[in-house]
């Protein structure tokens, strides 16, 4: 008897909400108006996704986009696969690194290679989802991470300059240290900006890349990444950083730089916003990472997440998405979404405004000069990327030696 | 009821300096809430210097919050009743009739326990494509019906321990096993069906996986996909992000208090036991 | 199987018989036989179904994308054998899983029983044990990473700070990292299984305690002799619970840890994961899960009859004694 009103009560709410849940759910589709409507998983988030596509009505009444949102980036790659695979998938999606291999093997997408919208883009983003000439994501923008330097305590220790070399920047780790200050951290959950960067230094100066001769089997990432990996142990070998760094993640890193209490650390464009809320008065700046001996400034980066269009749509919806597309391609499209998000974009009739911290790393971004292992792998993607952080942190611990994270990955490849 | 007062004072002051102790995480999700981001960075775990609103005047003004929060009642309301219901049922017929076959289905049901949620996400996917399901509250209802197991479970567990005569005796007298369930056998195993059903809603609210799955449209989101909303791909407002949470958690720490004297009702909970 | 899992213990055997000659006949056996029908349809339609297909798709190249799936027989299994990496979690896996099922338990008793007693601020001591059960775990495990951040800042380190302790690596140090995940689990699942364990008190008759507080037995002993003993079905019940929860956790070692430092807490549904999720590698993820399945149910299922067997030496003589039947 007694439980009747714990049961009462629970249907009660169900009906509730019900009838709350019933009035919302407008179905789309209606073509008969003369306008499509296009399907879209938004990889960007409701709040700044929203004024764009708000602008894209207006300008082009005659397509309607039904927008669901994911976040990325696991959920929004599980969400586009489910949906792939059950024959669901909307109409225009995001391709990235960790879906393109898949996504293009199985033939889900369309080749946006003859379009016009992609005459004005970067070709270092459109080759990155792209195969054999055909470019299958419109991918606007890209990112970049390099260091940031908190310009006083460098000062501290008597510089007024960013090292460009990995030796001097060593050297002024070891002053910092000396002075009492955490010279560097730098988080390592994923694949450490530093090794993406010294990396990509050493393939743009090779041809073919690094990864055609590991990935062909010419070569081994023994042979090509235990020099980079060496040096980079070197922050831990000689004592300049702390091996807690395996246990940290990129936000708490941030919150010691913000508080001054680190004088450098790996970061990009994501920090500024939080930085400059949390500490609006710090002295500090980006640089590019400072190159080996033999090789040059890079930074580690990588094209965003492009707009593709679902080769399963039907031609009058395949249409509409490109109508879609080439809009958000347009410099009024650009503007819009750059406004948002801040990101760094890379069409050549835009001219994106950046923060001034930001500045030394613009030219890098616009001109595709980026590395990422993860996405300039050819397969196995993951699982290296998995692998290559685990054993990088096991490096960091002491408990391997360089020699062995590069034969890891090479075991890593052979198997998959 | 004998207990001298000063062993009374101690359990007091041992149990209270344990329970802040564990709550520690409590306390440091709650009071950011109050704080800028800025705020939080530089000091995390000190209280506010001062009230800071914004975070939740941003999030309760914003109307998708009340949206979600009216499916996510309903889902829950709905799939914890039926769970409840199912198992129940289940776990009755179980201890009512202890054949082989039912002792075979008893022991089978359990490898509901075991298989790993990750591995029929995509194959059931497919299915409810078929059923029409996907990106429908009451497709969600239907997956967590997996939860009717865990219920059955702890149910027969639980019923397992009761003084079978009085059931005995209703059927002697020629109750029906509708009459006995509703009348005889519910009323006993109140305290597990709360406890079961308190620990199902805080799942099915908390659920990420099958939501995010399976619903895709803005207007169906459930509260937790509101809550990763605010969630974006480099970096977090943690306040914000902490804020969201806790509105979130509200309904459910009201719930918690609502139907904590139901599990421990009745019999003389305290002084007598240990 | 069936003999050895779900056996009935010997008091509700003696219910059976007693029952025999005062049951309906066929249609009371056929209307209780239908209550069971719901539970049945659930189970063969949220897990057989999908468990068939997961395990035929083990034995294909599926990539999880594309329709189209060949047979490869046994391939994905002998692939898995064969790299110790994909098998890197077991380990952690199995630590996790006996660690909380054993400290949970036995803190989870004793606190119940504290719990239960008259105090100031129990309701709000209860309360703050049951909190943990409340938020998602994946919340929880952002939480503790701050608290637990090996830098002088960090939440813990920083209140340690003032004790004049040196900054701790909680989770860059291996075995500290196993361990911090297997705390923060016991944390957040103890004082659930109080709940569980408090409602399981309530079925014990009150005047069990009066006979002994007669018989002149101490508060010690009135725990070994009756409160212990009748909570096994409990302990049957919530340890299974703990164990196939644990084998099976990702959430939080995937929030506080990501699986590190290397992989000192990397866990076997990561490892499903990352191969099924990630790579399109749905016929080896699959296979990955088979096995996990059945390895987790070989376990579970003689954990389960462990306990059992315990409880029907233990709990129904002691049952038995305490009533004075």
């Amino acid at each position: 008897m007694s439980k009747r009103p714990l049961l009462a009560g629970a249907a009660l709410a169900a009906a509730l909400a019900m009838t709350l849940s019933a009035c919302g759910g407008s179905d789309g589709g209606g073509d008969a108006d003369g306008t499509t409507t296009i399907t879209f998983l938004s990889w960007t988030g409701e709040e700044q996704m929203t004024p764009v596509l708000d602008a894209f009505g207006e300008a082009h009444p005659e397509v309607k986009v039904e927008v669901s949102y994911s976040p990325p980036v696991a959920e929004y790659i599980q969400t586009l696969q489910t949906q792939v695979l059950s024959g669901t998938a909307p109409d225009v999606f995001l391709i990235a690194a960790e879906n393109k291999t898949n996504l293009i093997d199985g033939e889900h997408v369309v080749d946006l290679s003859g379009e016009d919208f992609v005459k004005n883009v970067e070709p270092f983003n459109l080759e990155t989802y792209g195969r054999d000439g055909a470019y299958y994501g419109l991918s606007l923008s890209s990112w970049a991470a390099g260091y940031a330097y908190n310009m006083d305590l460098l000062a501290e220790v008597g510089y007024d300059s960013v090292p460009e070399t990995w030796d001097e920047f060593l050297e002024m780790c070891q002053k910092l240290k000396d002075a009492g200050i955490t010279p560097f951290l730098e988080s390592v959950d994923q694949m450490p900006t530093t090794v993406s960067a010294m990396i990509g230094a050493k393939s743009s100066e090779m041809d073919p890349s690094l990864d055609d001769l590991i990935f062909s089997g010419e070569s081994t990432f023994e042979e090509q990444w235990t020099p980079v990996l060496e040096e980079y142990n070197r922050l831990y070998t000689e004592g300049l950083v702390s091996s807690d760094v395996v246990g940290l993640d990129g936000d708490m890193v941030r919150d010691e730089f913000a508080a001054g209490r680190v004088a450098m650390f790996n970061a990009g464009p994501w920090n500024i916003a939080a930085i400059e809320e949390a500490a609006p008065d710090l002295n500090w700046t980006y640089a590019m990472i400072p190159g080996l001996e033999d090789g040059k400034p890079f930074v580690a980066g990588a094209a965003s997440p492009g707009y593709a269009i679902n080769s399963a749509s039907d031609e009058a919806h395949q249409a509409a998405a490109k109508v879609f597309l080439g809009w958000l391609a347009s410099p009024e499209g650009v503007e819009i979404a750059q406004k948002q998000t801040n990101d760094v974009t890379v069409t050549s009739d835009f001219d994106p405004p950046v923060d001034p911290i930001f500045e030394p790393m613009v030219e890098s971004i616009r001109s595709g000069q980026l590395y990422l292992p993860m996405i300039s792998w050819q397969r196995s993607e993951d699982v290296l990327n998995v692998e290559a952080v685990a054993q990088i942190q096991r490096m960091i611990q002491g408990q391997i030696t360089p020699e062995q994270v590069a034969q890891a990955l090479d075991t890593k490849l052979a198997a998959s | 009821m004998a207990r001298p007062l000063w062993r009374r004072i101690l359990l007091s002051a041992v149990m209270i300096l344990l329970a802040c102790f564990i709550g520690i995480p409590l306390y440091y999700i709650v009071v950011n809430t109050f704080k800028t981001q800025g705020q939080m960075v530089t000091s995390p775990l000190a209280p506010p210097t001062e009230l800071f609103l914004g975070n939740f005047q941003e999030v309760l003004t914003d109307p998708r919050m009340y949206r979600s929060f009216a499916n996510t009642l309903y889902v829950t309301a709905l799939s914890v009743v039926l769970q409840l219901v199912v198992g129940a049922l289940a776990a009755f017929a179980m201890i009512m009739r202890t054949s082989r076959l039912n002792l075979l289905i008893g022991n089978i049901l359990l490898i509901g326990f075991i298989v790993p949620g990750q591995s029929t996400l995509i194959p059931l996917y497919r299915t409810l494509v078929g059923f029409k399901l996907v990106n429908d509250l009451n497709g969600l209802v239907v997956m967590y019906m997996g939860g009717a197991i865990f219920c059955y479970f702890l149910i027969q567990g639980y019923m397992r321990t009761l003084p079978f005569e009085v059931i005995e005796a209703a059927r002697l007298d020629g109750a029906g096993p509708f009459r006995i369930f509703w009348h005889i056998a519910l009323p006993l195993i109140k305290p597990i069906l709360v406890t079961v059903g308190v620990f199902q809603t805080m799942w099915v609210w908390n659920d990420f996986l099958i939501p995010t799955v399976f619903i895709s449209s803005p207007d169906k989101r459930t509260v937790v996909l509101q809550v990763y909303n605010a969630v974006s791909e480099f970096t977090t407002d943690w306040p914000m992000f902490m804020t969201v949470s806790v509105v979130a958690l509200i309904p459910m720490v009201i719930f918690f208090v609502f139907t904590q004297r139901h599990i421990v009702s009745g019999l003389l909970a305290g002084s007598v036991k240990g | 199987m069936s003999a050895v899992a779900v056996r009935p213990p010997r008091a509700l055997s003696k219910r059976g018989s007693l029952r025999g000659g005062a049951s309906g006949g066929w249609k009371q056996i056929a209307v209780n036989q239908a209550f069971l029908l719901p539970a049945l349809f659930v189970f063969v339609f949220l897990f057989v179904v999908p468990l068939v297909q997961t395990f035929y798709w083990s034995l294909t190249d599926f990539t999880g994308y594309s329709p189209e799936a060949n047979f490869v027989g046994l391939e994905n299994y002998t692939k898995i054998l064969q790299d110790p990496s994909m098998l890197a979690g077991l380990g952690f896996t199995l630590l996790f899983a006996v660690g909380t099922t054993v400290l949970i338990t036995v803190l989870a008793i004793p606190l119940t029983v504290q719990l239960n007693k008259v105090f100031f601020g129990r309701n709000f001591v209860r309360s703050v044990w049951f909190f943990p059960a409340i938020p998602s775990m994946a919340i929880l495990g952002l939480v503790w990473r701050y608290v637990l951040s090996p830098l002088e800042s960090g939440v813990l380190n920083s209140v340690l700070a003032r004790f004049g302790v040196e900054p701790i690596g909680w989770l860059s140090v291996d075995s500290l990292a196993r361990l911090s995940v297997i705390v923060v689990g016991v944390w957040a699942a103890t004082g659930w299984h109080a709940v569980l364990y408090t409602a399981y008190l309530q079925s014990i008759p009150g005047e069990y305690y009066e006979v002994a507080k007669i018989d002149g037995a101490s508060p010690r002993q009135q725990f070994f002799g009756i409160t212990l003993p009748l909570l096994t079905p409990a302990v049957v019940i919530s340890t299974f619970l703990l164990m196939t929860g644990g084998l099976k956790v990702f959430d939080l070692p995937y929030t506080l840890t990501n699986g590190g430092p290397g992989f000192a807490t990397y866990t076997i549904t990561q490892s499903i994961i990352v191969s099924g999720v990630g790579q399109g590698r749905y016929g080896l993820a699959s296979a990955l899960a088979v096995m996990f399945t059945v390895a987790v149910g070989i376990l579970s299922f003689s954990q389960l009859a462990l306990t059992r067997y315990i409880e029907r030496r233990f709990v129904w003589p002691g049952r038995c004694g305490a009533a004075s039947c």
